[in-house]
């Protein structure tokens, strides 16, 4: 009677849950994350019998063992960068129960972790915002802090916002949602029913191999990893993989002449006429990287969108980890030969290195770059990019989210179903933040109405981001 | 033509005129129709043709023009011609009434000579001088994107309409080329006719033919018979030789010009680094010489990037004539589009279509890294490599330096595509330049 527990279990937890918030603020703050599910994980863990891997026949096995479940909760968001965090924040004032898994110590994802600072793209081509809901709320937050966050409003130009401020807005707006939540725990597979649906998903930790069970899981993993163990089809795409680092003690405009900038309201440097003539195949002389500023004063974040690699490959991770840490340092020496930044120096490299793409979901709807370029809508829409190089700003459709055969899953954030070029687009920090609410509300309405995602009431769903502010045009 | 005779003039020159506007708009869904309406006069077919060692379909009208206008004197200008008919009716509401500009030079003769000289040197210099080229340009003025390309177009009959209300009918009946085209035609067929016909030479005849004090092509044939001529003709007269002289010096002048403005357009090309010509524009050297300035290319481009010269690109010798510029938002020149290379009525743009048209170098594309956001590492940018249709932008790795930077690679065509999406302000960080041989 899979039905009848996943309900029995949803009134439970919608009022344990409930519970929780009342008396959120009453608790210290490292009791409400540890009491979600007292004793239960202790005893279970101390209990567990190792299993280890051995060797038969010059293979090495893996012998069956029981996996102890952890929790069990209705919707299961796996990763808490933009897309998850926005899922499971939108999901959660819905009333639902929601259990949100991160891998690293600290929520954000690239946003925080990847240093990925500049929030674009946000305008369309007429230089009007395009993105609301969460993600508007996430920058309100940004605003009232010192050192937050800055160009908010000032199109063509992007908001950049300081990573360590979004943690925090992160952390505080997580302990105030009774979210249930894991963090340092790594999701490595599904959990499959017989039929072929998503039940939930197996964690490493520090706690060894662990399981949720979840009657809905959303994958914003950034990587697919939970649709892509659940059968899902994908497609597999390499490219380039870099690292962000911050730079301190720069001048926040880089002033020298000839220099672009993308900001209007930045002094013009010098007449369209005076660039010069730039000499075929000349590899470029300049003698480091200024970056851009971020909301700390003197500091600048530099992009760098490195070499192609595999993603899910971990000889390349690693070596980009190595390589990018000492070529940013490289030219960060660079920089200090420069006149005037002779003071210059590293601040820090990334956590995260900029995985771009690795998976992306075959879904109901596959997002076309013609599409996307010829302005097309959808009936389904839940949401839009902004304008993005050639790409005006466009419409996002709910299929793009839905695996085309699974059930029971969600895909949110850059791992959703679109070409690579839409991809390239849809995998930035906005735009997650839009696929992550209008997922987190999609798995809320499954649970409310005790539907599979693909049979969503398309229209309810978009009457709900309507009520949390999002922009469907 | 006896049937026209019955019809008032003035009905067919209303007509001819809606007609030329028709076509010129273009109201017909026919969209190389503009250029068959510049290839009607035989001043533009006969240079054009003779400059680009090339005869068009368009020519056959052009022929037909001419023979007829050999058999009645000036009969484009008395009946088809637009602009004609539209300095006629100013000349009559004018404030100039008497006929004053009977007096001029045959103008409009010189200037033809000059143009074909000039056209058999590669250059035909006063083309552009051409009626229904002037009558044309001003309809590019809805594409006009910029006061001064407004009045650009505008120009060439906004000042003959003036010139005309104030000074009279000078232009059609001494300047224009077209109708000095006309007349030498028509004398020409007359000689010829009077020496098929009549053993005697009939000097009053050839005094008329020539205009008294002008010149017609067929001064030697009046001068061989003037060898053979009776007495008291037995050397030429003064006023002949002179003619010759003159016609002698109009050529040898609209030839040298003609391989002056050659050279110095050439040498401009090289100089430049903003001049872009639209795509099938013949080499620089001859460019602006074969170009009338009609602006039927200006008018046929959708995304509105052609643009009459203010002299900034093309010099003085370019003045009015079409370059290319990216400065319209996200306007390029489409992969998709040919338009411009088939309304061009005089070669100077060769009609391609539009697998060749995508092939056409107008410029190269250049990126400046010390300017280029994902360069620097301001931004996560690959505008330009997204936006190129040819596939000829790539933003590429260099470990070496351990930055990326976008390489464009010899697909590009200069297009454009990649300069308006560039981000950067005020100066691009990706640029069409003019095209260098390597």
């Amino acid at each position: 009677m899979p039905k009848d527990l996943s309900r029995r279990e949803l009134m439970r937890r919608s009022i344990a849950a409930g519970g929780l918030f009342a008396a959120g603020s009453l608790m210290p703050v490292s009791s409400t994350l540890a009491n979600q599910a007292p004793g239960q994980t202790a005893a279970q863990s101390e209990t567990e019998k190792r299993v280890p891997a051995t060797m038969a026949g010059g293979k090495v096995v893996q012998p069956r063992r029981d996996v102890p479940v952890l929790h069990k909760t209705s919707i299961l968001v796996v990763g808490g960068g933009p897309a998850g965090t926005a899922a499971a924040f939108s999901a959660k004032r819905l009333g639902v129960d929601v259990t949100l898994v991160e891998r690293y110590g600290y929520l954000g994802g690239l946003a925080t972790g990847g240093l990925v600072l500049g929030i674009f793209p946000l305008y369309n081509r007429e230089n009007k915002q395009v993105i609301f809901g969460i993600g508007e709320e996430f920058m309100k937050k940004l605003d009232v802090l010192k050192y937050g966050i800055i160009d908010r409003n000032k199109p063509p130009v992007y908001p950049t916002i300081d990573a360590e401020a979004f943690k925090f807005v992160l952390a505080s707006m997580l302990l105030d949602s009774g979210i249930t939540t894991y963090l340092d725990c790594w999701g490595v597979d599904a959990i499959v029913d017989g039929k072929g649906a998503v039940r939930g998903a197996v964690f490493e930790s520090k706690s060894g191999r662990q399981a949720i069970l979840a009657d809905i899981v959303i994958d914003a993993s950034g990587d697919g990893d939970i649709y892509a163990a659940a059968g899902a089809a994908f497609e597999k795409v390499k490219t380039n993989i870099g690292l962000i680092s911050r730079i301190g003690n720069i001048d926040e405009v880089d002033m020298a002449p000839g220099r672009g900038s993308e900001d209007p309201t930045k002094p013009s440097i010098g007449r369209p006429d005076e660039g010069g003539r730039p000499s075929k195949g000349r590899v470029n002389d300049f003698s480091g990287h200024a970056g851009n500023s971020t909301p700390a004063p003197h500091v600048n974040w530099l992009n760098m969108r490195g070499p192609v690699g595999d993603a899910l490959d971990i000889s390349d991770l690693t070596e980009f980890e190595l390589k990018h840490r000492i070529g940013t340092w490289g030219n960060v020496e660079k920089l200090r030969q420069k006149a005037g930044n002779e003071q210059v120096y590293l601040t820090e490299t990334a956590p995260q290195l900029g995985v771009r793409l690795s998976r992306l979901l075959d879904g109901v709807k596959k997002l076309k770059v013609d599409e996307i370029r010829n302005g097309a809508t959808f009936k389904d829409v839940i949401g839009y990019s902004g304008a993005y190089a050639n790409a005006p700003a466009f419409q996002i459709p709910y299929g793009s989210l839905v695996p085309a055969k699974v059930e029971n899953v969600l895909a949110a954030g850059r791992c959703i179903s679109a070409e690579f070029e839409v991809a390239d687009i849809t995998r930035l920090i906005p735009v997650c933040w839009v696929t992550g609410q209008a997922a987190g509300l999609a798995a809320a309405l499954c649970i409310q109405n005790n539907c599979k995602p693909r049979n969503v009431n398309v229209a309810k769903l978009q009457d709900l981001l309507h009520q949390q502010g999002a922009y469907l045009g | 033509m006896m049937f026209l005779r019955r019809v008032p003039r003035r009905v067919i020159q209303l007509t001819c005129f809606v007609g030329a506007v028709v076509l010129v708009w273009p109201l017909l869904p026919w969209k190389i129709a503009p250029r068959f309406f510049q290839q009607l006069s035989p001043f533009v077919a006969l240079s054009s043709s003779i400059a680009a060692r090339s005869v068009g379909v368009g020519a056959i009208l052009a022929l037909i023009v001419a023979v007829v206008s050999s058999f009645k004197k000036r009969w484009f200008c008395l009946y088809l011609c637009p602009t004609g008919f539209l300095l006629e009716n100013t000349s009559r509401v004018g404030l100039r009434k008497t006929r004053w500009w009977g007096k001029l030079p045959p103008v409009g003769r010189y200037v033809a000579i000059i143009t074909l000289a000039g056209a058999v040197a590669g250059y035909p210099l006063l083309m552009w001088m051409d009626p229904l080229c002037i009558f044309s340009s001003p309809f590019a003025m809805n594409k006009a994107t910029n006061p001064t390309s407004v009045f650009l177009v505008s120009l060439g009959l906004g000042v003959l309409v003036g010139a005309t209300f104030v000074f009279g009918m000078a232009w059609c009946v001494r300047i224009c080329p077209l109708s000095g085209l006309q007349d030498m035609l028509f004398y020409a067929r007359k000689a010829l006719w009077t020496r098929l016909s009549a053993s005697v030479p009939n000097r009053k005849l050839v005094e008329r033919f020539s205009g008294g004090r002008g010149f017609s092509p067929d001064v030697k044939l009046v001068k061989i018979r003037g060898a053979s001529a009776p007495e008291g003709h037995s050397a030429a007269p003064s006023h002949i030789s002179g003619v010759a002289r003159r016609a002698f010096f109009a050529s040898a002048g609209g030839a040298l010009l003609a391989l002056g403005a050659r050279r110095l357009g050439a040498a401009r090309y090289r100089k430049s680094d903003t001049l872009l010509r639209p795509p099938g524009a013949v080499p620089e050297d001859r460019f602006a010489g074969l170009c009338i300035r009609c602006n039927n290319c200006v008018h046929a481009c959708p995304t509105k990037i052609i643009h009459p010269d203010t002299g900034r690109e093309g010099g003085l010798a370019g003045f009015a004539a079409p370059v290319i510029r990216f400065d319209r938002d996200y306007k390029y020149c489409l992969e998709t589009c040919d338009a411009c290379t088939q309304v061009c009525p005089t070669g100077a743009l060769t009609p391609l279509t539009l697998q060749q048209k995508n092939k056409y170098i107008i410029g190269e594309a250049l990126a400046d890294n010390n300017i280029c956001l994902t360069a620097l590492g301001k931004k996560e940018c690959d505008a330009c490599e997204l936006a190129c249709p040819y596939d000829a932008v790539k933003i590429t790795w260099d470990e070496a330096q351990y930055i990326s930077y976008p390489v464009v690679n010899d697909k590009c065509v200069g297009c454009g595509a990649c300069e308006v999406v560039c981000p950067t302000i005020p100066i691009k960080a990706i640029r069409v330049w003019t095209q260098k041989p390597a």
